[in-house]
């Protein structure tokens, strides 16, 4: 079976530029210590090495690729349509996570608009209901957002199901332990 | 007091200690009831995607240590309870991996590669059943491994493993997985490479975080917990996804599998399974008894010589490892499973940990006094009591408690797990996946800790999708800080010498290997690559 | 100076009596971050929970534990510079990240005056520790045999450490193999498994030692150990410089002092009680509590950081 596929090829050159850049620009400009270092009269390994070593590794399996395993059969196709797929995924993680951050201090700002002392979420972080708002509210998104992705609609099931998952999840992390910060409790 | 009276005594403490109440006019001990929670906790634990034994055993340590206090009184109770959660979450381990395709734990991803196409069958209880016969043998063996060798066997390989043949050992190890595991030894090198710069980044000995592009956020480095379960979870669960969506479309309906036929395990099959299972308890033996390489690198080479084994001796109608072989899962789990026993001979003989699991049961011992592991536990004076002993006995009766709950009752508990399957993946998969996200959140209390789950997350799926195996990615993230600190400490105890690795003829041996087997593997998938070329 | 900090000690014992009132003054206006430097589950970071707990307990405040380890301290200093300094976010750590490791990382930007000390908790009982199975039985015999020429490995934890072991070879005319391992516990797994022949242990080696398995050789410290008050000091064998270090709590730069003094004296109330779990715990490892605090622990914390610079100029010599 011929095989048209260039995937090894187009990933074996990556590595090869990836791993070059990593050693000759990224780890001499972001490490303090060199490969060898000489500290109190003693030679020791400084912090360059072992990322260098990783760049080794990264070059030689991107060498070998190119060199020897580039007709290789059944290479993998990139299945673009996939990929488009796992990228709103992705997209709407994001979103569900910034909604869940932010959700909490946007109410308390909301809140103190009718107070005369004004509250902050960062000294409520460890008072229901306040700190499960934004997990509540990030989770149930996410959750929900998901299943409609998938099913491609969203009905009031999606939402139900949605916001069951993590009531639960609250009860597991946080109604037995004291200490455990559902997020984004552990950031404000 | 002679050796006998010290198992005895050993014995009476876990079954006599303090008592928490009475059934029936008998006296039930803490430490009993302590390790019964334990094992049922650890078996919920790792059957639930995203969580495992290791965060478990972090989450109750302090409760544990609050409620029993700093005498030597607590060493069993608190102990037995984690020895429970570490055998539990063993067996537990499996079930996500076979129902989901989701290992709960890094060592049961080889477990997917059958035990999933098996559920696609139709055979998912049949898969868990064979999962629990073969993690408790592995288990049993391993423990009896530990009682008989601990005091002589770690004393044996410590003795002869200096610095550099650590070094040497953790470089053979490596170079073992980036070659056979990869999908191809290119692959696999830079899967490893990946790996090692990922865990690189923000560690070091300087002040500067290296790597952290100068600013705060990568400065703490990339957490275990985030990378293990970014590539390995987060990283499926996308594949899966993507997986169902497409089925949809092109269908445009979901599927869902109803378990079919027999899902007895009959005693022929078992005594097929046997040898599956016995060579890879020993080699999670061996291995597990090696300070410092946990069950991932054993359940990896259980399932490796398995299959290479079975590719042998099988029928042609037989399914293929990685096409839903019960042999597959036999291997694996019975090789990680003996780990955890064995990973105690070091832990107790000479307080060196192997893997997660044993360094909580140090540190228990450590916060709680009156048990230092290390060699003056197996001193059998005569004259005076030996009370570390005594509670190094008591621990091996708290591990065959365990054990023999785990072969009563721990396969229906397991079993009574598979009630998930009912739930339709397009529901479950999303909540897998928020689970996992909270639970790092909630050990890691940042977000930046949940972008980097799911940047990992992404780089899980790609790999995936370029055909290249994960595994030795995780593998050596996590060997990675050990790697360079003992070569680090090698190269200094030798006085700097930069030929530490080959001086040393135990180092250079294993040096020889690690080359011998990068070598090996390439010219077969060569000769294999210009076969099929021409 | 030494003497000062036990005039203050003893003053502050008198003090917390009163003070027990003025911590009643002061409340946190909400949760506390207590952000620890240690890894989770270690004896340290055990410490930090416990009293976080009797706090609690006692006080009605409520701690959230977290945890920003590595780089000696430093990731955790970073962490709590910029928090809000009104009590409600405090790190717990050792003294040697705001002397040594600040001095000698300049480009983290820190110093000792962007951080409020609240109180110690305990010193170090450093020793230089190596196994019984060597057969030294003194430092004495740990020189012979390095002039008689064999290798000696000598674990450190931190490069504050790795200086200190460089000089005391030097001022005994012999060189160790400096070998940097990460955390006490290391040192004396490594001294344990024989890949160490000695080492530094700040506490850790109390149990070993009882023993009979370890032995320490000499106190790092300016005073004798607790435990083995017969082995020579580090002036005692000719170097100018000591380990002496505390487990510290801190707090942002410019807190107000109502929080500050309330803080340092519920915290010091605690450890200083052998009942109390965590006091229990400093008696057993570090043989009693120590806790300086006020303005005598910001002297301490600048001495520290400015003498850092003639240990780091003696070393690289």
């Amino acid at each position: 079976m011929s095989n048209e596929s260039r995937s090894n090829l187009i990933l074996g050159v990556s590595f090869i530029l990836f791993s070059l850049l990593l050693i000759f620009v990224w780890i001499p400009l972001d490490t303090d210590s060199g490969i060898l270092e000489k500290v109190r009269r003693q030679v020791i390994i400084g912090d360059a090495l072992a990322p260098t070593l990783a760049g080794v590794f990264l070059l030689i399996g991107g060498f070998i690729l190119v060199v020897f395993e580039r007709n290789a059969p059944d290479q993998s196709e990139i299945d673009l349509v996939n990929l488009g797929f796992v990228a709103m995924v992705v997209l709407l993680l994001a979103v569900s996570f910034l909604v869940m951050r932010y959700t909490g201090p946007a109410l308390v700002a909301l809140a103190n608009l009718t107070r005369e002392t004004p509250l902050e979420y960062r000294l409520l972080r460890d008072t229901a209901p306040w700190k499960y708002s934004g997990f509540f509210i990030g989770g149930t998104l996410m959750i929900a957002g998901l299943i409609g992705l998938i099913e491609g609609k969203v009905t009031f099931r999606t939402i139900v199901i949605g916001i069951v998952a993590v009531l639960a999840m609250i009860a597991i992390y946080d109604l037995p332990f004291d200490d455990l910060l559902l997020p984004p409790n552990g950031d404000v | 007091m002679g050796t006998l009276d010290y198992i005895w005594s050993g014995v009476l403490a876990v079954f006599l200690g303090p008592e928490l109440f009475s059934l029936f006019g008998l006296p039930v001990s803490v430490t009993l009831v302590m390790i019964f929670a334990g094992f049922f906790l650890g078996i919920a634990v790792g059957a639930t995607p995203g969580l495992a034994g290791p965060i478990a055993m972090a989450i109750s340590l302090p409760i544990l240590i609050s409620v029993f206090g700093y005498t030597p009184d607590a060493l069993l109770p608190v102990m037995g309870f984690l020895i429970g959660v570490m055998k539990g979450a063993t067996i537990g381990g499996a079930v996500p991996a076979i129902l989901f395709n989701t290992p709960g734990t890094p060592d049961a991803y080889m477990t997917t590669l059958d035990g999933y196409p098996m559920t696609r069958k139709g055979q998912a209880r049949k898969a868990l059943r064979v999962a629990h016969l073969s993690s408790v043998s592995g288990d049993t063996f391993s423990d009896i491994v530990l009682i008989v060798c601990a005091p002589f066997l770690a004393l044996l390989v410590e003795g002869y493993l200096d610095l550099p043949e650590k070094t040497a050992l953790l470089i053979l190890s490596l170079s073992f997985i980036a070659a056979v595991v990869g999908g191809s030894p290119a692959k696999g090198l830079i899967s490893t490479g990946l790996g090692l710069l990922v865990a690189f980044v923000g560690t070091g000995e300087d002040f500067y975080p290296r790597l952290s592009l100068g600013g705060p956020v990568l400065a703490q480095g990339f957490p275990l917990a985030t990378a293990i379960l970014g590539v390995l979870i987060v990283g499926a669960v996308f594949k899966e996804l993507a997986d169902i969506w497409r089925e949809k479309r092109i269908s445009g309906e979901l599927t869902t599998i109803e378990d079919s036929g027999d899902q007895k395990l009959g005693f022929r099959e078992i005594r097929r399974l046997m040898p599956h299972i016995g060579r890879s308890a020993v080699i999670g033996t061996a291995i597990g008894a090696l300070p410092g390489i946990g069950s991932t690198l054993a359940a990896t080479i259980g399932y490796t010589v398995g299959k290479a084994r079975y590719q042998k001796t099988k029928s042609a109608d037989d399914p293929d490892f990685g096409k839903g072989a019960p042999e597959g899962i036999a291997a694996t789990e019975a090789a990680n499973s003996s780990v955890s026993g064995a990973n105690l001979i070091p832990v107790l003989s000479l307080g060196i940990p192997g893997n997660a699991a044993a360094v909580f049961l140090i540190l228990a011992a450590d916060s709680i006094g009156g048990f230092n592991p290390g060699p003056s536990v197996f001193r059998f004076t005569r004259d005076a009591v030996n009370p570390e002993l005594v509670i190094a006995f008591g621990l091996f009766t708290a591990m065959f408690i365990a054990n023999i709950l785990n072969w009563t009752i721990g396969g229906v508990f397991m079993r009574s797990m598979g009630i998930m399957t009912r739930i339709p993946k397009q529901i479950l998969l999303p909540t897998v996946l928020l689970l996992t996200l909270t639970a790092i959140y909630v050990q890691e209390t940042r977000m930046d800790a949940i972008w980097f789950t799911l940047g990992f997350g992404v780089l899980g799926y790609a790999m995936r999708a370029v055909a290249m195996s994960p595994l030795p990615f995780v593998i050596a993230f996590i060997l990675g800080g050990k790697l360079e600190e003992s070569a680090r400490q090698a190269f200094a105890a030798t006085g700097g010498d930069p030929y530490f690795l080959f001086t040393h003829p135990i180092a250079a041996l294993f040096m020889a290997l690690s080359v011998g087997v990068i070598v090996l593997t390439a010219r077969n998938s060569r000769a294999k690559a210009s076969g099929a070329t021409t | 100076m030494h003497r000062v900090f036990k005039a203050g000690i003893a003053i502050l014992a008198a003090a917390v009596m009163t003070t027990g009132a003025l911590a009643a003054d002061w409340t946190p206006p909400g949760p506390i971050k207590l952000i620890i430097a240690f890894r989770a589950g270690g004896g340290v970071d055990t410490q930090a929970r416990l009293i976080a707990e009797e706090l609690e307990g006692r006080l009605g405040w409520k701690f959230i534990p977290e945890q920003v380890t590595g780089k000696g301290g430093m990731n955790m200093a970073s962490a709590l510079k910029d928090m809000p300094n009104d009590g409600t976010a405090i790190g717990m750590g050792v003294t040697e990240t705001f002397g040594y490791n600040m001095a000698a990382a300049p480009k983290s930007g820190m110093t000792p005056a962007d951080f409020t000390g609240l109180t110690t908790t305990a010193g170090f009982q450093m020793g230089v520790v190596s196994p019984a199975s060597k057969g030294w039985k003194s430092f004495d015999d740990l020189v012979a045999a390095a002039k008689g020429g064999e290798d000696i490995r000598f674990g450190v934890m931190s490069p504050r450490l790795a200086d200190l072991a460089y000089l005391l070879g030097k001022a005994q005319g012999v060189e160790f193999n400096i070998v940097s391992v990460k955390g006490g516990k290391a040192v004396l797994d490594g001294v344990n498994a024989g890949d160490l022949d000695v080492g530094f242990m700040a506490g850790i080696q109390g149990k070993g030692v009882a023993a009979g398995d370890l032995v320490n050789l000499a106190s790092a410290l300016s005073e004798p150990l607790v435990q083995t008050p017969d082995a020579p000091t580090f002036a005692d064998l000719g170097v100018d410089f000591n380990s002496d270090g505390y487990f510290v709590f801190v707090g942002p730069a410019g807190m107000p002092a109502e929080a500050r003094d309330a803080l340092a004296a519920a915290i010091a109330e605690i450890v200083a009680d052998e009942n109390s779990k965590a006091g229990g715990l400093i008696k057993k490892a570090f043989g009693g509590s120590a806790t300086i605090s006020g303005d005598d622990l910001t002297v301490l914390m600048n001495n520290d950081y400015k003498d850092a610079g003639a240990l780091l100029d003696a070393a690289s010599e």
